[in-house]
């Protein structure tokens, strides 16, 4: 019904290449993410489809229908934007029914969404008010409003809760996820976080200087990194990528040379928290910072020139100054080709063992 | 010791504001003082001068003043009217629409800026009397009308209007007049109010080129009017004179001291000083 699908989207602005060859679908009724750093595209892919930017080559369907050269208007969508675009001189009402007037909606029909709308998003005392006199989350729901009002199917999202503090974003965050899946909405949200897209995505795609990463369930993304980029930028904290040298490869016992009369480079992805600190085996790490975090605690060691961060359960008695040894499982190892960062399928189960 | 001098600062810009201030109060009350005083006390000062309003009712009669205030407000109506239609839609094209030599066409725009009206006197008489329109209020307005000044306080307004706005109307299908009328319009209120103090307080008080292009009561404005009635030929009365000052002026310093604050504030929102 209303499933998305870009082909070869490229987007350039004169000689600069913001998006190359991007290829993904969304199904019906999916929560996909799209995520990166800034800059990485994901935001100019969400205006593609949205229609707000050209395409310099590819389409865009939404629906089984070619909309690459339609405009916004005509592609069925509603966007929330980042800083909410509320009309400050419009009330709470009015600014969810802009849309609707700008449509042409019947003035009964108009009251009976608003009411709807306002009652689902605990807006209905508020409704008189001008934006500037209500909190952040409050005009955050105004602009989620707008889009259920408009009641199309596919919901395009720029980084909506990015002006919330830490805790209203992961209410507000819940609440969108749980309207989407009620309103059954293809929803495509944009972010540079990786828990919010972790905690809502059906799917997550990582987008990197204007190419995909990778497209999967958060899940995929987590325990199979398909570059070491993905590994360093999802999970909190990040994966450590470590170049194989002497001191941890002479330190793992239970880690025997693998690609031994190889030529290639390679990366060694590991997990903080599926490193332990073990007795007497195991790479050698000098603690430079500690930081506790309640449910847990990050340790940050020295071996030699890199820096490795492992997480363990609530407090310990671990200090600065202290020497450690680090250990791990063979089947937590991640390796990736050193030259391009992409994942070595099976090579470490397979040389490892 | 850094107290002191800012509290010298201080003290000195207070009473430069009050220097200049009185300054500026003089004449106002010298005008007030007068008409209403009879004749006699124009000139010299005593507390308890009898007071009288014969002045202005002889000043209404002598002259046509219903009908120069008329014109005047129809005037001020008319250029601000068609310089809030033209400014609008110049300043929407600059602030938002790329187009060729844009920027060549806007800079022709800001030159109009720096060419005094009174340059193109003769010019523009030329102009209007090939126009047909000599001795019209249209002919007073219509070189006003496009103002150089209204566009670019316009195209500056609406370029802070956030671009998300424009683009949640643009998925909502609201057209390119749509989104001027709906969006952008709305947004620059305070930049309006304040432009339209400027026009009609220049326009109200504008005098040369009315002077030249009017020859009749059916088109003259409050000011050519005021300097006919006040001009030596027609023997000077100070009293009427300045009867006929005050109710010239008095329905724009009545606005001013009734809406001071909100004038105040659209300036500083529109960010004129």
């Amino acid at each position: 019904m209303s499933k998305i699908i870009l082909n070869d989207v490229c987007k350039s602005w004169g000689k600069i290449e913001a998006l190359n060859n991007i290829n993904f679908e969304c199904e019906n009724g999916e929560l996909l993410v799209l995520l990166g750093p800034s800059g990485c595209g994901k935001s100019t892919t969400l205006r593609l489809i949205a229609g707000l930017e050209t395409l310099t080559s590819g389409t865009v369907e939404i629906g089984d229908r070619d909309v690459s050269n339609l405009p916004p208007v005509k592609r069925n969508i509603s966007m929330v934007f980042q800083n909410y675009a509320l009309f400050p001189h419009l009330n709470v009402g009015e600014n969810i029914l802009f849309g609707l007037k700008a449509r042409k909606v019947p003035k009964n029909e108009q009251k009976k969404r608003l009411e709807n709308a306002a009652t689902l998003l605990g807006l209905a005392d508020f409704i008189d008010r001008k934006p500037a006199q209500l909190s952040g989350g409050q005009r955050q729901r105004i602009a989620l409003g707008r889009a259920i009002v408009a009641q199309v199917s596919v919901c395009l999202m720029d980084e909506p809760l990015s002006n919330l503090d830490a805790k209203l974003r992961q209410e507000m965050r819940q609440e969108i996820r749980s309207l989407q899946q009620r309103l059954k909405m293809t929803m495509i949200y944009v972010t540079h976080d990786q828990v919010e897209a972790m905690t809502i995505a059906d799917k997550i795609i990582l987008m990197k200087e204007g190419c995909i990463e990778q497209h999967g369930t958060p899940e995929d993304l987590y325990d199979r990194p398909a570059t070491a980029f993905t590994g360093s930028f999802i999970g909190n904290p990040p994966m450590n990528i470590l170049t194989p040298d002497d001191l941890i490869l002479d330190g793992l016992p239970s880690f025997p040379t693998p690609l031994a009369g190889s030529t290639i480079r390679y990366l060694l992805g590991i997990r903080p928290e599926n490193i332990e600190i073990s007795g007497e085996s195991g790479i050698e790490g000098l603690v430079v910072a500690i930081e506790y975090l309640g449910a847990d605690t990050l340790i940050v060691c020295r071996s030699g020139e890199q820096l490795i961060t492992l997480t363990v359960k609530g407090k310990t008695g671990v200090s600065v100054g202290d020497h450690l040894r680090l250990n791990w499982k063979p089947e937590h190892i991640h390796l990736f080709n050193g030259e391009d960062g992409r994942r070595i399928e099976g090579l470490a189960g397979g040389l490892i063992s | 010791m850094k107290l002191l001098e800012i509290g010298i600062g201080k003290t000195a810009e207070t009473l430069g504001a009050w220097m200049l201030g009185l300054l500026w109060l003089l004449p106002v009350v010298f005008a007030f003082w007068s008409a209403f005083h009879p004749a006699e006390y124009s000139t010299n000062f005593e507390l308890f001068a009898p007071l009288t309003t014969d002045n202005f009712v002889r000043a209404w009669s002598y002259a046509p003043f219903p009908r120069y205030l008329l014109n005047t407000f129809i005037l001020v109506t008319l250029i601000l009217a068609a310089q809030f239609v033209l400014c609008t839609l110049a300043a929407y094209g600059f602030a938002r629409f790329e187009f060729f030599g844009k920027n060549v066409i806007f800079a022709l725009v800001l030159l109009q800026l720096m060419i005094m009206p009174e340059i193109l006197l003769v010019e523009n008489y030329r102009t209007i009397s090939k126009m047909g329109l000599l001795d019209t209020i249209p002919a007073i307005g219509l070189p006003y009308m496009a103002s150089a000044f209204g566009i670019f306080l316009l195209r500056q307004s609406f370029k802070t209007i956030p671009k998300e706005l424009v683009e949640a109307a643009q998925v909502e299908g609201v057209s390119a007049v749509g989104i001027l009328w709906k969006v952008y319009v709305p947004l620059s209120r305070s930049t309006y109010i304040a432009y339209g103090l400027v026009s009609v307080s220049y326009h109200w008080n504008n005098f040369l080129w009315p002077l030249v292009i009017t020859s009749s009561v059916n088109s003259r404005p409050l000011t050519v009017g005021l300097a006919i009635f006040g001009a030596p030929e027609s023997g000077v009365d100070w009293s009427i004179i300045t009867a006929a000052t005050v109710m010239t002026m008095a329905p724009l310093l009545l606005a001013f001291i009734l809406f001071q604050r909100q004038f105040v504030q659209s300036f500083m929102h529109s960010g004129i000083k």
